[in-house]
């Protein structure tokens, strides 16, 4: 039942974000489903996880955001989208129902119980590689930013430029 | 069709990924993008977990979907300060404005 | 500690390059000095590593189960390339602080340069065929990135972006071999290979062998690919002697010596070595005879060596070829230095507007003409005695023809050396020149490396040895530094070889009086200086490659909406595909 009825609010958060016209509504909306998919993950056994889904995705990308929007401005997000309504439902749906059909059925089944490590022991034992990527990545995010940021001095003015940002 | 947890979390993923791929074709605001992107990435990371659950390698499935988290983070970083460049230079935050960096 | 200085030695020139971009442009001598101390500092952990060649250490990085553990083997091979790479690397970049003087962008130039030290550092090291591929690639990169340093220049863009697509070209072959290695063994490491190719079937393992020989054509420029190396003249000097001297081009000929005991066997394997290298060696050293342009006439004379080292591995002398590409790397980066250094000075790379440089310039005249006699294989120099190892290797049960060419190309190296050093250090001055000597830095750079070229054949007794212990697989015949002065001495092929070298000697010397014979062959020289017609056909393929490249530029409108619709409909198809037939 609690399943259910975070799966509701999961959907209910996800199309509210989409359909939403200010994007600091639209960032609110992303927050629930952020918190909402943490406490499904919690409820599937993962609790590590749910966490730090919880304090990352709902927390700082949150913050994240509500930051850049200050930055950029509010601005009227009624902009039309370059493919037709009706073309971009058809898609989503049809893309929707077949993967309905490929996945459902069928994923109801007892899980074969393989003997496997402690969590720690699988992160740190035996994805090395991947840890050594996330680093770099995490190191090439920050390195992007502080580029992104920094180009402040040098960017063109002359393009509406913000008041009481530096 | 009997609603077991692991139906539950596969419509979950499924409506996940439909919402943001609806969003991604008609949206054309660069921070919405952002948003249309961290809700497929979040549909990602409980798929990521529900695998792990159903073959029986729980632990690597959720080490897995810790990776997702981390780039998904990464990701939002860099498109948020992105857009931010963006609409300091081009003066926009509208998609089509960045053709214009096409040559 | 060995594992120290192995990831020193791949480490420090990365983080130096790092370090460099991060610190950017602000302070010209500061950018100098750092990018001095990493290579330095690189090139010391190298020769560190040298005494534990012998101990042939494996060090694996476990990495989760896909891919195998990525291996790091320290054998005579690994460590004697890679204190090749990173000390001539390390006197590359101490002659760039003269070179260099006053340029913009140091940063990018200096990053670079230790990125490509590190990458070769890690190719030569590696026993994971798919980490060297990706070692492959870095250095493929950085060449293309420094040989269009100054990329507000057409020529240099387009040199660059030649040797980019070439070398691609021959990457898909190692990657070829790569990916059939993991297909049939399930492991990445090729030593399972060298000690037993039969894990590989006979089909599978002459793809995997000719993979490699494309591979290494295209990087060590020989025939078919070998016009991209000329163009790439177009990059700074120091760049030229990296290149040539250091680290790309070393890249084919070690792939060849390092899969030698598991191709040796392929059928026409060692003969398609041989025709490749003697093809390229002839070849090049006809161009280098009518080229006026002083580094392409160097270009040419690398190929030519390159191709003496390839024609080696394919006559079974491995120790012949890697003690010649010793020898080649210590006597071309001197020359590539000196010639830096006379370019720097004159502002010209035409040897027809210098001439009677040798009085202005004694310093780099001398240098210049060592290595020049050490490239023309005159005795006591390095270039003779390794020259001669391979030519030895030549006669010993392989086709006579080759040899019988190879010997002429040892004559034409003679008379094109000659050529070059007369017309650039001697005859008449022109007018109103100022000239000046290398600077300090270049002095450096130029004097351990002359020094160098009249003493490295010293050190093949314990060369040989290192190879021979480490390399268990490669079943070397090695003999002490005083066994192979005598075999050489004594060996009648000697005095063959160094007669057709007295005669191309001569014959430079007095080429006036040949003007008849050079009219006589005055079509073969148009020829050359067209490339032999090789230089149309790579032209095609760049050329092809671009326009396909321009045309595909029709399905990138730059429209995120479309770009996600497009990608949608595939995935739609994979989809639809699965749940109509795949359940």
């Amino acid at each position: 039942m609690l399943h259910l009825l975070t799966a509701v609010g999961i959907l209910v958060c996800a199309i509210q974000a989409i359909r939403s016209r200010r994007l600091i509504v639209s960032a609110l909306w992303l927050a629930g489903t952020s918190a909402l998919v943490a406490l499904e993950l919690y409820l599937l056994g993962a609790p590590e996880i749910g966490v730090i889904e919880l304090s990352v995705g709902a927390g700082l990308v949150t913050v994240l955001f509500v930051f850049a929007i200050n930055l950029t401005g509010e601005e009227a997000t009624d902009l039309r989208g370059l493919i037709k309504e009706p073309l971009a439902v058809v898609v989503s749906v049809l893309t929707i129902v077949l993967l309905g059909l490929l996945l459902v059925p069928g994923i109801d089944r007892a899980a074969p119980s393989v003997g496997e490590p402690a969590l720690k022991v699988v992160l740190w034992g035996n994805r090395q590689l991947d840890l050594i990527l996330q680093a770099v990545l995490v190191f090439c995010g920050v390195l992007g930013v502080l580029g992104l940021l920094s180009e402040r001095e040098s960017a063109p003015t002359e393009h509406n430029p913000l008041e009481g940002v530096e | 069709m009997t609603l077991s947890v692991p139906n539950i979390v596969i419509l979950i993923v499924i409506g996940l990924l439909g919402t943001g791929i609806y969003a991604l074709l008609t949206v054309r605001n660069l921070i919405k993008v952002v948003v249309a992107l961290q809700i497929m990435v979040k549909a990602a990371m409980l798929a990521l977990v529900l695998a792990g659950r159903l073959q029986g390698q729980e632990n690597l499935g959720q080490s897995l979907a810790l990776t997702v988290i981390v780039a998904d983070t990464i990701v939002a970083v860099v498109g948020l300060a992105l857009a931010v460049q963006v609409r300091r230079v081009v003066g926009s935050l509208d998609l089509n404005a960045l053709t214009t960096l096409r040559r | 500690m060995a594992m120290t200085w192995l990831s020193l030695t791949i480490g420090l020139p990365w983080l130096g390059a790092l370090i460099i971009w991060l610190v950017g442009d602000r302070d010209e001598k500061f950018t100098h000095g750092l990018a001095v101390a990493f290579s330095v500092a690189a090139g010391l952990a190298a020769l560190l590593l040298l005494p534990y060649g012998k101990e042939r250490l494996v060090y694996a990085i476990p990495i989760g189960g896909v891919f195998g553990d990525f291996t790091f083997v320290v054998d005579g091979l690994g460590v004697f390339l890679t204190a090749v790479a990173t000390v001539v690397g390390s006197l590359a970049v101490i002659f760039s602080v003269d070179y260099m003087h006053g340029e913009h962008q140091l940063a990018r130039y200096y990053a670079f340069v230790l990125f490509f030290i590190g990458g070769m550092a890690g190719l030569v090291l590696t026993s994971n065929m798919l980490l060297m591929f990706f070692f492959w690639e870095i250095t493929a990169l950085c060449s293309y990135a420094l040989i269009s340093f100054h990329n507000d220049d057409p020529k240099a863009v387009a040199g660059g972006i030649k040797a980019l697509i070439i070398t691609q070209l021959g990457g898909i072959g190692l990657l070829a071999g790569a990916l059939l290695l993991y297909a049939y063994t399930g492991s990445n490491d090729f030593h399972l290979l060298l000690e037993n190719p039969a894990i590989l079937p006979a089909g599978a393992l002459a793809w995997v062998a000719f993979g490699c020989l494309i591979a290494a054509a295209a990087k060590s420029a020989q025939f078919p690919f070998q016009t991209w190396l000329p163009d790439a003249m177009e990059a700074p000097t120091p760049i030229s002697a990296l290149i040539h001297a250091a680290t790309m081009v070393n890249a084919g000929v070690y792939l060849l010596a390092r899969f030698y005991p598991a191709f040796a066997e392929v059928a026409g394997w060692r003969e398609a070595v041989m025709i490749c290298g003697m093809l390229s060696a002839l070849l090049a050293a006809v161009m280098a005879l009518v080229a006026t342009d002083l580094k392409r006439v160097l270009a040419y004379s690398t190929i030519s060596q390159l191709g003496f080292m390839v024609y080696a591995v394919g006559a079974g002398g491995v120790f012949a070829s890697q003690f010649h590409l010793l020898s080649h790397s210590i006597f071309k980066a001197l020359l590539f230095l000196a010639a830096g250094a006379v370019i720097h000075s004159v502002g010209t790379r035409d040897m027809r507007q210098m001439g009677g440089l040798g009085k202005d310039m004694p310093l780099t005249r001398t240098v210049f003409v060592m290595g020049g006699l050490a490239l023309a294989g005159v005795p006591v120099f390095n270039g003779f005695w390794s020259k001669e190892l391979i030519l030895e290797a030549g006669l010993h049960e392989n086709p006579l023809w080759l040899y019988v060419l190879m010997v002429l190309v040892a004559g034409l190296t003679a008379f094109y050396t000659v050529r070059m050093i007369t017309m650039v250090f001697y005859g008449e001055a022109p007018l109103n020149r100022h000239i000046h000597d290398a600077g300090f830095a270049m002095k450096v750079a130029l004097i351990p490396l002359a020094v160098g070229s009249l003493t490295t054949w010293l050190l093949a007794g314990p060369f040989g040895n290192l190879l021979a212990e480490s390399l268990p697989t490669h079943h070397l015949e090695v003999h002490s530094t005083l066994a192979v002065v005598e075999e050489v001495i004594t060996a009648p092929a000697t005095y063959l070889a160094l007669g057709v070298v007295a005669v191309g000697w001569l014959s430079s010397w007095r080429r006036q009086r040949l003007s008849r014979v050079g009219k006589a062959l005055g079509g073969v020289g148009k020829a050359a200086a067209e490339g032999f017609g090789f230089e149309t056909i790579n032209r095609g393929v760049v050329n092809a490659t671009q326009k396909l490249a321009e045309a595909l530029r029709v399905t990138q409108p730059g429209l995120l909406n479309w770009n996600v619709f497009a990608i949608l409909c595939a995935l739609l198809i994979l989809l639809a595909s699965l749940a109509v037939g795949g359940r």
